[in-house]
């Protein structure tokens, strides 16, 4: 009798904790998620921004020409290469990063005082510099 | 279906299996490839060097996204 008791005990106070388990074990998969999509977001933005850096140089080499010269002659000359680095990538970039931190924001407690959130400054970065890609290239 | 080739430090994935480890001798092997190739049409250092550093920059752009598939963190 006692030892039934106790194990009904033992299962209503456990219950809370197991969820409470569950949770921090969500959040913390879905951290660790945002930090590798911000990894593969970085590498593939480098491209973007090392094409971007490499045209300012040479518009600095070549007083005639500017960066915006230069990214209508890569439109023209590369078209299918452009669009896919200046356009779909960062807006893939942009929609993944802000799904990770909708999802992070979502299972955080109290997402204000969280450090969570803080955690995922680099997609933070990651969707700021898609967003100067793609203003870089609509002009 | 879990797989478990790679694993995350900092910016880089490391292989953590022997498919793993043959994805980054491959992605290396192409690497130097690359840079026999574009050193062979190039006609200055400084062009060998930016071509090859964009052709780096791609296949590291590639190996990161077979890697972030195939590591052992929950995708969603």
């Amino acid at each position: 009798m006692e030892t039934q008791n106790f194990e009904e005990k033992l299962l209503k106070m456990t219950k809370p904790e197991v969820n409470q388990l569950k949770h921090q074990d969500m959040l913390a998969d879905a951290i660790t998620n945002a930090k590798d999509k911000s990894v593969v977001s970085w590498w593939w933005l480098s491209v973007p921004l090392f094409i971007i850096a490499m045209l300012t140089m040479k518009s600095a080499f070549m007083p005639q020409t500017t960066l915006i010269s230069n990214i209508h002659e890569l439109k023209s000359k590369q078209p299918v290469s452009s669009l896919l680095f200046f356009l779909i990538v960062p807006i893939c970039i942009i929609i993944f990063n802000t799904w990770s931190i909708r999802k992070v924001w979502s299972l955080s407690d109290n997402p204000k005082d969280s450090n969570s959130i803080q955690s995922l400054w680099v997609n933070g970065l990651m969707i700021i510099f898609s967003i100067i890609v793609l203003i870089i290239y609509s002009l | 279906m879990k797989l478990n080739w790679f694993k995350r430090e900092g910016i880089f994935f490391l292989p953590t299996s022997i498919v793993g480890w043959l994805i980054l001798v491959a992605g290396i092997a192409f690497a130097v490839y690359s840079f026999i190739d574009i050193d062979s049409r190039s006609h200055s250092s400084s062009d060998t060097l930016i071509n090859f550093v964009f052709m780096l920059l791609i296949i590291g752009a590639v190996y990161s996204l077979i890697a972030y598939f195939t590591s052992r963190t929950p995708k969603g």
